[in-house]
C-alpha cells in the first residue's frame, strides 16, 4: 500500500514508517498539519492516509476536519483517523454519510502490527475498522437492542462493528464460518434488520442500527 | 502617695506634650505644605474636567477625562504619601487599576473606576479645605505670635500703629472693637489673649486637619466593602479560569510529551518484536509493550479526569462521549447557541460525570437524560433518570462534592428526588466564570 502520514509528532510519524516499511508498505509522504495533507494527497493519491486528529494551529479536531474534507474531494482514498483518545462524537462525524473507506483507531493498537496492518487494508478496500473502544461505547449506548443477545452473539456483533470480516471472526473466535454466519442471521433478526447481501454491507447495516 | 503625686503631674504633661509637642508640629506643617499640592490638584482636576466634559460632543472629550481620572489617581497617591509621611494616617491604597483591552475597552475602564473618581472628588475639595487650614493657621498661630509679643513689640517701638480717637488724640497702639491697646496693663492683657490663642491653636489645626484625615480616608482610600466585593468577584473568576487554563495546558503538555513518547515506545517495541528472532528477546519486547501498554491506558484515563481534549471541542461533544461511555442508554439534548467560557464548560462536564455516575452507582436507573440549555447569561444542566429517587446531598452521593465544585463561580444545585424515583438535578451555572 501507499500511505501518506499526518502527525504532528515526528517521532510517531518516523516510527510509523518504518513500522510500515517492515511490512512491505511504502509511507509517500508525512506531513505535520492539516494543509499540508491535503496537498500530500492530492500530490501521491495514496491507498490510505492515515491522520492524527490534534493537530496545528489549534490541536483540537484540525485532523478530523481535514478527514471529512478528504473523504469528499478524493473518495477513493481510504482515511485512518489515529488518535491517543477515541471520541464517539469524532466517530460518529466521520461515519456520517457512508462508512466506506474509513477508520479510527488509537495510536497504541499498532502494537499489534497484524491487527494494524488489517485494519489500513479494510479502510484502503472501502471497508471500515473501528477501535473496539468506540464499539463498546457504540454497545453501550444501546443497551436494549444488545441485551436481547447471547454472549457469543455480542461478540460477534463486537468484531463485526469493528469492520472485520466473517473469516477474520471466525478465527478471532475460534469457531467455523458457518457458525459465525448462523450467529451473525440470528443478530440481524433480533435486532430487527433487513438482511442484506455481502460482508461489508452487513457491516454497514451494523454500524447505522448502532448508530441511529 | 509619691505614685499618685507623679500620676498627678504626668497628666498635664502629657496633654501639653500632646498639644505642643511632635504630633501639633507635623500637623502644622501638613496643614502649610499640603496647600501648594491643594492649589496644583485643584487646577489639574478643574482643567482635565472642564476640557474633559467640554470637548465631550467630540471624540477626544471622553479618553481626556479618562486620562482625568489616571491623572486624579497619581495625585491621590501623592496627598496619600504625605499624609502618611507627616500625619501617621496610614490609608490602604485602592486596588491597583486594571486596564481594559483595546483602547475603547481602556477608556471605559478608566471611567468605570470608582477610586480613580473619587481621587478626582478629593481634589476639588481638597482646595477649599487648604484655604480653610491656611486661615486656622494664620488666626491661631498667627495672631497668637503678635498677640502674645504685643508688649515686646510696644517696648522696641514694632508694630507701632497710630490712630486718632474719637476726640481726636493720637493714639499709639492696636484698636479692638474701639478699645484702644495703649496701656500697659492693656497690653499685658492682649498678650494674655495672644497665649489663650497660641494654646488653642493645636486643637484647631487637629481638628482641621483631622477633616481632612476623613476625606482621606473616604476618598484616597481602599474601596468600599461593594467594590470590595467586586474585586473578589473578579480575581476569583479570574483564578477559577486560571485553573482551567493549566489544566488544559497539563493536558496539551501530556499529549505532545509523555503520551506521544509512550505511543512511540510502544511502536518501537513492536519494530523489535517484528524484527528481532524468535526467543527470549522477541518475549521481552512483548512483556515491555504490554507494560507500555497499560501506562498508556491508564495516562489517558488519569487525563480524562483532568481535561477530557474532547471538551476543546465544545460541550456538546464532550458530554457525547460521556454519555457513550456511561454504559447505560443517556438521551443527550444540548442547546449551546454561545459557548461558555472554558472553566464554565470544565464545571458542567465534571458535573455531568458525577451525575451519571451516581445515576449508575445509586439509583439503578434503565436510562438517564441530560440537557444542557445555554440562555443569556445562564447554562443549566439537568440530569434526568428513571431510577429509585430519594437521593440526598452527603451520604456518599457525590452531590457535596459537587456542590463545592460550583460554589466558586456561585453555581445552584438543585435536587428533586422523591422516594420511588424519578431524579432530576439540575445545575444552574453562569456562562461566564
Amino acid at each position: 500500500m501507499r500511505i501518506v502520514i499526518a502527525d504532528d509528532a515526528v517521532i510517531l510519524r518516523e516510527g510509523l514508517a518504518q513500522l510500515l516499511a517492515v511490512r512491505g508498505h511504502e509511507v509517500v509522504a508525512g506531513v505535520g498539519d492539516a494543509a499540508a495533507l491535503r496537498e500530500a494527497v492530492a500530490a501521491h493519491r495514496p491507498d490510505v492516509a492515515v491522520i492524527d486528529v490534534r493537530m496545528p494551529p489549534t490541536h483540537t479536531d484540525e485532523g478530523l476536519r481535514a478527514a471529512i474534507d478528504l473523504r469528499r474531494d478524493h473518495p477513493g482514498v481510504g482515511i485512518l483517523l489515529f488518535s491517543q483518545y477515541v471520541e464517539t462524537r469524532f466517530a460518529a462525524d466521520l461515519l456520517a454519510g457512508s462508512s466506506a473507506g474509513v477508520g479510527y483507531l488509537l495510536k497504541e493498537r499498532v502494537a499489534d502490527l497484524d491487527d494494524f496492518v488489517d485494519a489500513l487494508r479494510r479502510v484502503a478496500a472501502g471497508g471500515t475498522a473501528l477501535d473496539p473502544e468506540v464499539v463498546t461505547e457504540l454497545l453501550g449506548s444501546r443497551r436494549q437492542g444488545v441485551d436481547a443477545l447471547t454472549p457469543r452473539e455480542r461478540e460477534v456483533l463486537a468484531l463485526m462493528a469493528e469492520g472485520r470480516a466473517n473469516a477474520a471472526i471466525a478465527k478471532t473466535l475460534v469457531v467455523s464460518d458457518r457458525a459465525v454466519e448462523k450467529h451473525i442471521a440470528n443478530i440481524f433478526t433480533k435486532l430487527g434488520l433487513a438482511p442484506s447481501g455481502d460482508g461489508h454491507r452487513r457491516v454497514l447495516a451494523v454500524l447505522r442500527y448502532l448508530r441511529s | 502617695m509619691e505614685r499618685l503625686s507623679a500620676g498627678v503631674a504626668s497628666r498635664p504633661v502629657a496633654a501639653a506634650r500632646a498639644a505642643f509637642g511632635r504630633r501639633a508640629a507635623a500637623e502644622l506643617l501638613y496643614a502649610v505644605a499640603s496647600l501648594p499640592l491643594a492649589v496644583l490638584g485643584f487646577g489639574y482636576a478643574a482643567a482635565t474636567l472642564v476640557l474633559g466634559l467640554g470637548l465631550a460632543v467630540t471624540a477626544a472629550g471622553i479618553p481626556l477625562l479618562a486620562v482625568g481620572l489616571l491623572g486624579a489617581r497619581w495625585f491621590g497617591g501623592l496627598y496619600r504619601r504625605l499624609a502618611g509621611r507627616l500625619l501617621g494616617e496610614r490609608v490602604r491604597p485602592p486596588a491597583p487599576h486594571r486596564p481594559g483591552s483595546g483602547f475603547y475597552g481602556r477608556v471605559q475602564a478608566v471611567l468605570g473606576d470608582a477610586a480613580g473618581r473619587r481621587a478626582m472628588a478629593y481634589l476639588l475639595l481638597r482646595l477649599p479645605l487648604a484655604l480653610l487650614h491656611l486661615y486656622v493657621v494664620l488666626f491661631t498661630w498667627g495672631w497668637g505670635v503678635v498677640a502674645l509679643t504685643y508688649p515686646l513689640q510696644r517696648a522696641f517701638g514694632l508694630n507701632d500703629v497710630t490712630t486718632r480717637d474719637e476726640r481726636g488724640v493720637l493714639r499709639h497702639g492696636f484698636v479692638i472693637g474701639g478699645l484702644h491697646l495703649d496701656t500697659w496693663p492693656r497690653a499685658l492683657l492682649v498678650s494674655v489673649a495672644g497665649a489663650a490663642l497660641l494654646f488653642l491653636a493645636p486643637r484647631a489645626v487637629h481638628a482641621v486637619v483631622l477633616l481632612d484625615r476623613m476625606l482621606i480616608r473616604r476618598l484616597l482610600g481602599g474601596s468600599s466593602a461593594a467594590e470590595r466585593i467586586r474585586t473578589l468577584e473578579e480575581t476569583r473568576a479570574r483564578a477559577v479560569d486560571d485553573a482551567a487554563a493549566t489544566l488544559r495546558r497539563i493536558e496539551r503538555d501530556l499529549h505532545d510529551g509523555a503520551q506521544a513518547r509512550l505511543v512511540a515506545l510502544t511502536m518501537q517495541l513492536t519494530l523489535l518484536r517484528e524484527t528481532a528472532p524468535e526467543g527470549p528477546v522477541r518475549d521481552l519486547a512483548a512483556t515491555a509493550q504490554a507494560t507500555a501498554r497499560e501506562a498508556v491506558a491508564e495516562l489517558r484515563e488519569l487525563v480524562r479526569g483532568i481535561h477530557p481534549p474532547v471538551l476543546d471541542s465544545g460541550l456538546d461533544p464532550a458530554l457525547a462521549s460521556l454519555t457513550a461511555r456511561a454504559g447505560l442508554p443517556v438521551e443527550l439534548r444540548a442547546d449551546i447557541p454561545v459557548r461558555p467560557t472554558a472553566a464554565i464548560e470544565s464545571i458542567a462536564y465534571f458535573c455531568a460525570a458525577e451525575l451519571l455516575t451516581n445515576v449508575i452507582k445509586h439509583s439503578g436507573a434503565a436510562r438517564a437524560e441530560i440537557e444542557v440549555v445555554q440562555r443569556e447569561d445562564r447554562l443549566r444542566l439537568r440530569v434526568r433518570d428513571d431510577g429509585s429517587g430519594g437521593a440526598v446531598v452527603g451520604a456518599g452521593s457525590g452531590l457535596p462534592g459537587l456542590a463545592e465544585r460550583i460554589r466558586p463561580v456561585d453555581g445552584l444545585l438543585e435536587v428533586d428526588s422523591p422516594a420511588g424515583g424519578p431524579t432530576v438535578i439540575t445545575v444552574d451555572l453562569p456562562s461566564h466564570a
